[in-house]
C-alpha cells in the first residue's frame, strides 16, 4: 500500500524542482516563466506543504519512519555515509511550519516582490525554492552528516537571498559577513561531526533495524559503562585510548563543538551579529529565513540530537547560559532601534535565546513549543513589516511612520496579534511556550542545578524588555499622527500581501492551545496534546526520540530533578512583567507624537546603539588582526621564503660571474691550470693512497 | 744489450717536461704547437718502451695511432696559426682573447 | 594496448596540430583533444582492475609489459597500467585538456598551433606519468612534462614570464634531482635487477638490503624517504618550497594555469602516494607528526597567503597552496578515508582549481585585469560567469554536495580517526582552512562582483563569449557530479589504497567494519 512516507522525499524535492525550473527557463525563456517563478514555487511548496500534512496525519496516527535513501559513499573496511529520512513527532512537526511559511512567503513575494517591479525575479525565486529544499531536507535529515550538509546548503541560500539587491554596496556585505560568521560556527561544527563519525561510526539520530547504530546511544552507553555499568562499545573504546580522554570529557567537548554550529545559525551570542545585517536582504526572506526557518534550524539541531545533550549537563548549562543571556542580551539593543526590521532583528535573536534556554534546562517540549509559535508569529511580524515597507515606499524609519492603524487595518490588526504573541500576553500563543520554558528552568534551577537559575533570571529580566519593545515598535508605526508625508498616503497592499497576514495571524493568536500546561495543571484536564505528540510509546523502534526517553536520560546523566513548584505564580510574574513593560511602552509611546525617550538612557543608550560594540570587535578581528597579519605573511613569504630562492639564484649568479673570469681566452693561462689541476690530482691521490 | 726501462721512462719524462715547459711560457703559437708534438712523443716512448718490456706488440700500434693523431692535430694546428697570422699579422697567443667570458 | 594507444594518439595529435594553420589549430586542437577524453572515458566504463598497482595483490587494467633497454645489471622496462588511483587522474588530466583548449580560443591569439600542440604533448606526458609502472619510464614523463610547460609560460606568458618559467623550470627540475638521487640509491641497495616499481616496492616490503652506504638500513630508508620527499614536495607545493607557484600562475597563461593548479600540481601528491606512502609506509609512519605539522602550515600559511592579495590569479595560486595542505594531511592519517580522501581530493581540487582559473580568466580576457581594486559590481554585465564564479568560490569553501567538500570531508573523517600523536588537534587546525578560505573568497566576489559597477579598465565588460560559458559551465557540472556521486571515483580509489592500509595495521586500528 502506498502510504504517506513513500511521498516524504518529495517534500523537499519539490521545491528543488520549482529551483530548477526558476533557473533553467528563467535563463534560457525568461517570457515562458509565469511570474518570474513565483507560480512553480507555488505550486512546489504546495505541494510540500500537502505532503507535509499528510506526513503529520500518518505520524499522529503513531507510525513514524526511517528510510536510508542514498548511500553517498560505500565505505569499503569502514564506515559508510548515508543519506536517509527520518520521520517522527519533531520532524514531521518541522515539516509542517517550513513548508506552510515558504508557501505563504512565495505568496508575499507576489505583492512584494513582483508587484514592486523587482528585477531578477528567476534567481529571487530560485533561491527560495533552493532554500525551501535545502531546509526541509536538513528536516527529515536522518543523521548529522547529511543535517551538516543541508545546514551548510542553507548557509549559502542565505548568502544568495541577503545579497539580492547586489547591485547596492549593502545586501553583498551583510552576505557576506552573514556567510562568514556562521561559517565560523560551522567549522566548529564539522569538527563534531567529524569527531562523531570518528568516535562513534555512525552519525545516525536514531537506530531502526538490525545492525545499525545511533550515536546518542553509544554516547550512553559508553558514559554508562564509564559509571560503572554495562561495557563500552569497542570502537567508542578505542577512539578514547587513543586520544587519551575519559568519555565525559570528550562527549562534552563533541557537544560544544556541534553547538558552534548552533549558535552561528541560531544566531545566539556571541556570533549573532550576522542577524541584524541580513535585514538588508528582502522582506520575505527575512521572514522565511532569519524568522522561521534558517535561524531555526540550529535549536532544531540541537533537539534533533537531544538524546547526546541530554548526557552532558556542562554542556546543558552552557546552552542555558548561553540562551538566557542571548534572551537578555538581544531584548536590551532592540529596545533602542529605530527601523522596524532592526527591532524584530533583535528580537528574533532574543527569542531563539528562550529555546535554548528551554534547551539548555531541560525544557525539551517548552523549547519545542516555542520554536513552532515564534515560527508562525514571527513570520507573521516580518510578512506585516514587510506590508508597512510597501506602504511606506520602503522606507523602514519608525519615526517616520505613525497612524496607519486606520490606514491598513489587516495589517495592523495581524501585527497586533503577533506583538501580542511576541510579548507573552495570554492567551496569545507566545505567552504559552515562552512561559513553559521559563516554568521548565525554574522547576529544574529549583531543584537540584542552581547554575541554571542565573538562566532563569536573565530570561525572566528579558521579558520586560520584549514587552517594551515590541509595544514600543507598534505604537510607533501605527499608533499616534502620521510624521510623513508617506505615512499620511501610504501604498495600499493587495490580497497576495493580506492573505499571508490573515492565515498567520489567526495562528499567532491560538497556535498556543495546543500546550496550556498552566491550564491543565489547574483543571486537571489532559489538553497538554503537543506533549501527547513528542511522547513516543516505549515499544517503538523510535522510542529513544520521545521525550520519555530525554526525560529519563536528563534525570540519570544530568542530574535534572525537577522541583515542585506549581506553574501559576511563575506565569503571573512572567506575565506581569511582560505587561509591565507594555505598559510603560503604552505611556510613553502611545501618544500622538512621541519623542524619543532613549536620550534618558544617556551613555547606555550609545552602548546600546552600537549593539554593545560587538560588530566592532568582530570587524576588528578581520580587519584589524587578520589582515594585517596576512599582509605580514605575505611580506614574510615573499621577503623571506622567496628571499631564499632568490637568494640561492642570485648567489648561483654572483659566483658564476666571478669564476667565469678564471676563463680569460689565454691559452697559457687554461694550459696551466691544466698542469696545475693534474699536480693537485697526483698529489691528492697520492696521499690518499700512500704513496709518500 | 737491452736498456733498462727505467732510462726510457726517465727519457720520457724529461722529453714531457720539455714539453709542458714549452707551453706554459713560450707566447709564439709554433712553439706552442712544437711543445705539443714533444708531449704527444714523449706519450710514444712510453708506449714504445712498456711494449717492448712486456713484449707485447699492442703498444707499439697504439703509437702509430698517436702518430696518426699527432698528424692530424699538427694539421689542424697549423690552421689555426694560419688563421691567427692572417688575423693578427703574427703568431703570439696572448692576442687571441676574444673566445672567453 | 590501450594505454599505448592513448598516449600515442595524443602525440600524432600534438604533430598535426604544430602543422596545423594557427586559424584552424585551436578547433582541431579541441576536436583531437576529445579522442583522449573518449578513450579515457571508456577505459572508465572498462576498468576492471582491484587492488593496488604496487602490491603482489593488485590486479592491473590495461597491464602491459615490455622489455625495453638493459643498463649494467637492471632491466629498464615499459610498464604501464591503471589502478584505482591513476584511472580518476588520467580521466581528470584528459577532461580538464580539453577544457583548457577551449579556454585558450580566446586569449591565445599568437602561435596558436604551436601552443595548442604544446598543450597536446603536455597531456601526453601527463597520462605516461600517471599510468607508468617502471621507474625509468615514469621518470621520462615525469621530466618531460617540465619542457610543454616551460614554453607555454615563457612563451605566452604575462610581463615576468622569463623569470616566471625559469623559476618554475629551475625548482622543480632540482627537486626532481633531489628524489633521482634518493630513490636510485634506495634501489641500488636492493637485490633487485629492475626498476620495475611493483618489484621494489615487494622487495622495499621485504627489507633485504645489499648495502646501506655505511649507514644502518633504517636509516637510508629515513634518507631515501626525505630526499624523495623533499622532492615531491616542491611539486605540490609544500611551504616553504611554495614560492615557484604563484609566479608561474600569474605568469602564465590561463590555459597553462589551468593545467598547473588542475594536474601538475597532483603529480607530486600522486608521487608521494605511490613512492613515499606506498613503499616506505614505516617511515611515514615514525615522521607522522613532522609530516602534519607541514601539512598544516601549508593549509594555514597559504590561506592566510591568499587573504593578503590583490590579484585574482594569486588568491587562487595560494589557496591551491593551502588546499594540497590537505592532501598531505589525508597521506599522513594512512587509513582508508586519509588515503582515499587525498586521491579523491586531487581529483577534485583539480577541478574546482581548474574551473576558478578559468573563471578568473574569463574576466581578465574581458576587463583585462585581474586586480580586486580595479574591478567592482561586473556580475551586472556579466551574469552567467558571475555566477559560475559564485558557484566554484562556494565549491572551493567546500560546499556540500559538490566535489570539494567530499574530498575535505575524506580527509578530516581520516585525520581525526589517525592515530599518529596529536592527529585530532592537527586536524582541527588545519579545517580552520575553510574558515579563512571562505573569508579571501567571499571578500573577492563581494569586492569584484557585487556592489554598483565600476571597472577601471580601457575595455567594455561585456558577457562572456559562448564557449567561454560553455567550458565552466560544464566543469561546474562536473563539481557538482563528483561531489553528489562520489562513488563514481571514490570506491576504485578505496579499493586500491586498502592494501596499503592493511599493511600497516597500527595506523587503522580502528575504523574498521561496515557501518557500526
Amino acid at each position: 500500500m502506498v502510504g504517506a512516507f513513500d511521498f516524504t522525499p518529495a517534500i523537499p524535492l519539490l521545491p528543488f524542482a520549482a529551483f530548477l525550473v526558476a533557473m533553467l527557463v528563467g535563463h534560457f525563456a525568461p517570457r515562458l516563466l509565469p511570474k518570474g517563478g513565483a507560480i512553480p514555487g507555488i505550486l512546489a511548496t504546495a505541494g510540500s506543504l500537502l505532503l507535509s500534512i499528510w506526513t503529520f496525519l500518518t505520524v499522529s496516527g503513531g507510525s513514524y519512519h526511517a528510510q536510508d535513501i542514498y548511500t553517498w559513499v560505500v565505505g569499503q573496511n569502514t564506515f559508510s555515509l548515508h543519506f536517509g529520512i527520518l520521520v517522527d513527532p519533531l520532524s514531521a512537526m518541522m515539516l509542517v511550519i517550513v513548508s506552510l511559511v515558504a508557501v505563504l512567503v512565495h505568496v508575499f513575494s507576489l505583492g512584494y516582490m513582483n508587484d514592486e517591479g523587482e528585477t531578477g525575479l528567476p534567481r529571487y525565486y530560485a533561491g527560495l525554492g533552493l532554500f525551501t529544499f535545502s531546509m526541509l531536507a536538513f528536516v527529515v535529515a536522518d543523521n548529522l552528516l547529511m543535517a551538516f550538509m543541508f545546514f551548510e546548503l542553507v548557509g549559502l541560500c542565505s548568502y544568495l537571498l541577503i545579497g539580492f539587491h547586489f547591485r547596492e554596496p549593502g545586501p553583498p556585505s551583510a552576505a557576506k559577513k552573514a556567510f562568514l560568521v556562521t561559517r565560523f560556527g560551522d567549522y566548529f561544527f564539522l569538527i563534531g561531526v567529524v569527531g562523531i563519525l570518528a568516535t562513534f561510526g555512525t552519525a545516525r539520530f536514531v537506530a531502526v533495524g538490525d545492525g545499525v547504530h545511533s550515536f546518542p546511544h553509544l554516547a550512553e552507553q559508553a558514559l554508562a559503562a564509564a559509571g560503572g555499568e554495562g561495557t563500552m562499545p569497542e570502537h567508542v573504546a578505542h577512539f578514547l585510548d587513543v586520544i587519551g580522554m575519559n568519555a565525559e570529557t570528550w562527549f562534552a567537548i563533541l557537544g560544544l563543538l556541534v553547538l558552534g554550529g548552533v549558535v552561528g545559525k541560531s544566531a545566539q551570542f556571541p556570533l549573532h551579529t550576522w542577524l541584524p545585517d541580513a535585514m538588508e536582504g528582502p522582506t520575505p526572506v527575512s521572514a522565511l529565513i532569519h524568522a522561521a526557518t534558517m535561524v531555526a534550524a540550529g535549536v532544531y539541531l540541537v533537539a534533533r540530537m537531544y538524546g547526546f545533550y541530554a548526557l552532558l549537563p556542562t554542556v546543558l548549562a552552557i546552552i542555558a547560559l548561553v540562551g538566557g543571556f542571548t534572551a537578555l542580551f538581544a531584548a536590551s539593543m532592540g529596545v533602542v532601534k529605530d527601523e522596524l526590521k532592526q527591532v524584530l532583528a533583535y528580537s528574533t535573536i532574543s527569542q531563539y535565546g528562550y529555546m535554548m534556554l528551554g534547551l539548555g534546562t531541560g525544557g525539551y517540549i517548552a523549547a519545542t513549543f516555542h520554536l513552532m509559535t515564534h515560527a508562525f508569529f514571527k513570520a507573521l511580524l516580518f510578512l506585516g513589516a514587510g506590508s508597512v515597507i510597501i506602504a511606506m515606499h520602503h522606507n523602514e524609519d519608525m519615526w517616520d511612520m505613525g497612524g496607519l492603524r486606520e490606514k491598513m487595518p489587516v495589517t495592523y490588526y495581524t501585527f497586533l496579534s503577533g506583538s501580542l504573541a511576541l510579548a507573552g500576553i495570554v492567551p496569545f500563543s507566545g505567552f504559552w511556550s515562552k512561559d513553559e520554558i521559563l516554568y521548565e528552568a525554574l522547576i529544574y534551577g529549583a531543584g537540584d542545578s542552581p547554575i541554571l537559575l542565573a538562566a532563569y533570571a536573565m530570561g525572566l529580566l528579558a521579558v520586560f524588555f520584549t514587552g517594551f519593545y515590541t509595544f514600543r515598535m507598534v505604537f510607533l508605526t501605527f499608533h499616534g499622527e502620521p510624521r510623513s508625508d508617506t505615512a499620511r498616503d501610504p501604498h495600499g497592499v493587495r490580497w497576495n500581501v493580506k492573505l499571508p497576514l490573515v492565515v498567520l495571524g489567526i495562528l499567532a493568536a491560538t497556535v498556543g492551545l495546543v500546550n496550556m500546561t498552566p491550564v491543565a495543571e489547574l483543571t486537571g484536564l489532559h489538553i497538554e496534546y503537543l506533549h501527547q505528540w513528542l511522547v513516543i510509546p516505549e515499544a517503538s523502534d523510535f522510542a529513544a526520540l520521545g521525550y520519555d526517553n530525554y526525560h529519563h536520560l536528563l534525570e540519570q546523566f544530568a542530574g535534572y530533578h525537577a522541583a515542585d513548584i506549581g506553574p501559576l505564580a511563575p506565569g503571573a510574574v512572567s506575565l506581569a512583567l511582560a505587561l509591565g513593560g507594555a505598559g510603560l511602552a503604552w505611556v510613553l509611546y502611545n501618544v500622538d507624537s512621541p519623542t524619543e525617550h532613549t536620550e534618558k538612557l544617556g551613555g547606555v543608550k550609545t552602548v546600546l546603539y552600537n549593539n554593545y560594540y560587538q560588530d566592532e570587535y568582530q570587524v576588528w578581528l578581520a580587519q584589524g588582526v587578520t589582515l594585517p597579519l596576512a599582509r605580514a605573511a605575505d611580506t614574510f613569504d615573499q621577503g623571506i621564503v622567496d628571499g631564499v630562492v632568490n637568494g640561492v639564484s642570485s648567489v648561483s649568479l654572483f659566483a658564476g660571474s666571478r669564476v667565469k673570469r678564471i676563463q680569460d681566452g689565454l691559452v697559457t693561462h687554461y694550459a696551466a691550470l691544466l698542469t696545475l689541476g693534474l699536480v693537485v690530482l697526483l698529489v691528492a691521490f697520492g696521499l690518499l693512497e700512500g704513496w709518500f | 744489450m737491452a736498456v733498462a726501462v727505467e732510462y726510457y721512462l726517465l727519457l720520457s719524462a724529461a722529453v714531457f717536461c720539455t714539453g709542458v715547459f714549452g707551453v706554459l711560457t713560450r707566447e709564439n703559437a709554433l712553439m706552442f704547437l712544437i711543445s705539443v708534438e714533444l708531449m704527444l712523443n714523449s706519450a710514444n716512448i712510453n708506449l714504445v718502451a712498456f711494449s717492448h718490456f712486456y713484449g707485447n706488440a699492442t703498444g707499439q700500434v697504439f703509437s702509430l695511432f698517436v702518430m696518426a693523431l699527432a698528424a692530424a692535430e699538427v694539421a689542424v694546428g697549423l690552421g689555426i696559426v694560419l688563421v691567427l697570422y692572417r688575423n693578427f699579422d703574427e703568431v703570439d697567443v696572448r692576442n687571441a682573447t676574444t673566445m672567453r667570458w | 594496448m590501450l594505454i599505448e594507444a592513448l598516449i600515442a594518439v595524443t602525440l600524432v595529435s600534438a604533430f598535426v596540430v604544430m602543422l596545423a594553420p594557427d586559424e584552424v589549430a585551436g578547433k582541431l586542437a579541441f576536436a583531437l583533444s576529445l579522442l583522449p577524453v573518449a578513450g579515457s572515458l571508456w577505459m572508465f566504463g572498462q576498468f576492471d582492475a582491484s587492488g593496488n598497482a604496487l602490491f603482489e595483490s593488485g590486479n592491473l587494467a590495461f597491464e602491459t609489459t615490455a622489455r625495453w633497454i638493459s643498463v649494467g645489471p637492471y632491466a629498464l622496462n615499459w610498464h604501464v597500467g591503471l589502478d584505482g588511483i591513476s584511472m580518476p587522474l588520467v580521466v581528470l588530466s584528459t577532461l580538464l585538456t580539453s577544457l583548457a583548449i577551449v579556454s585558450a580560443w580566446t586569449p591565445i591569439q599568437e602561435r596558436q598551433s604551436q601552443f595548442y600542440s604544446l598543450m597536446l604533448f603536455m597531456l601526453a606526458s601527463l597520462l605516461g606519468v600517471f599510468t607508468a609502472l617502471d621507474f625509468f619510464v615514469w621518470f621520462v614523463f615525469w621530466e618531460f612534462v617540465l619542457v610543454p610547460m616551460y614554453f607555454l609560460i615563457g612563451i605566452w606568458g604575462g610581463p615576468r614570464r622569463k623569470y616566471a618559467a625559469i623559476k618554475f623550470f629551475v625548482y622543480t627540475n632540482v627537486a626532481s634531482l633531489v628524489m633521482f638521487i634518493g630513490f636510485v640509491a634506495l634501489v641500488f641497495a636492493l637485490p633487485v635487477q629492475t626498476m620495475d616499481l611493483p618489484a621494489i616496492a615487494a622487495a622495499l616490503d621485504a627489507g633485504n638490503f645489499q648495502t646501506t652506504y655505511g649507514l644502518g638500513a633504517e636509516t637510508l630508508k629515513v634518507v631515501a624517504f626525505f630526499a624523495m620527499f623533499l622532492g615531491f614536495a616542491v611539486k605540490v607545493p609544500l611551504v616553504p618550497m611554495h614560492t615557484w607557484l604563484p609566479d608561474a600562475h600569474v605568469q602564465a597563461p590561463t590555459p597553462a594555469s589551468v593545467m598547473l593548479a588542475g594536474v601538475l600540481l597532483k603529480m607530486g601528491t600522486y608521487a608521494l602516494l605511490r613512492f613515499n606512502f606506498t613503499m616506505l609506509p614505516g617511515v611515514a609512519r615514525d615522521y607522522a607528526v613532522l609530516i602534519a605539522i607541514f601539512a598544516v602550515v601549508s593549509v594555514i600559511y597559504g590561506a592566510m597567503l591568499a587573504l593578503a592579495q590583490q590579484d585574482l590569479k594569486r588568491i587562487v595560486a595560494y589557496s591551491s597552496v593551502s588546499s594540497m595542505g590537505y592532501v598531505i594531511l589525508g597521506l599522513v592519517a594512512y587509513n582508508v578515508y586519509g588515503l582515499g580522501g587525498a586521491t579523491f581530493q586531487m581529483v577534485a581540487h583539480g577541478l574546482i582549481s581548474g574551473l576558478m582559473f578559468m573563471c578568473v580568466g574569463v574576466i581578465y580576457n574581458v576587463a583585462h585585469t585581474r586586480m580586486v581594486g580595479d574591478l567592482s559590481g561586473i556580475a551586472d554585465k556579466m551574469p552567467v560567469t558571475a555566477a559560475v564564479f559564485v558557484a566554484a568560490a562556494f565549491g572551493y569553501m567546500g560546499l556540500p554536495l559538490m566535489a570539494g567538500f567530499a574530498g575535505e570531508l575524506f580527509i578530516f573523517l581520516g585525520g581525526f580517526s589517525a592515530t599518529f600523536p596529536y592527529a585530532q588537534l592537527f586536524t582541527a587546525l588545519a579545517m580552520f582552512g575553510i574558515v579563512v578560505v571562505a573569508g579571501y573568497l567571499l571578500f573577492a566576489m563581494q569586492r569584484v562582483l557585487f556592489g554598483p559597477f565600476s571597472a577601471d579598465t580601457d575595455y567594455d565588460i561585456v558577457p562572456a563569449a559562448p564557449h567561454d560559458a560553455a567550458a565552466i559551465v560544464v566543469l561546474v557540472l562536473l563539481v557538482v557530479v563528483l561531489g553528489t556521486v562520489p562513488e563514481v571515483f571514490y570506491g576504485m580509489i578505496q579499493d586500491a589504497v586498502n592494501p596499503m592500509v592493511d599493511s600497516l595495521p597500527e595506523a587503522t586500528a580502528f575504523l574498521t567494519g561496515g557501518e557500526l
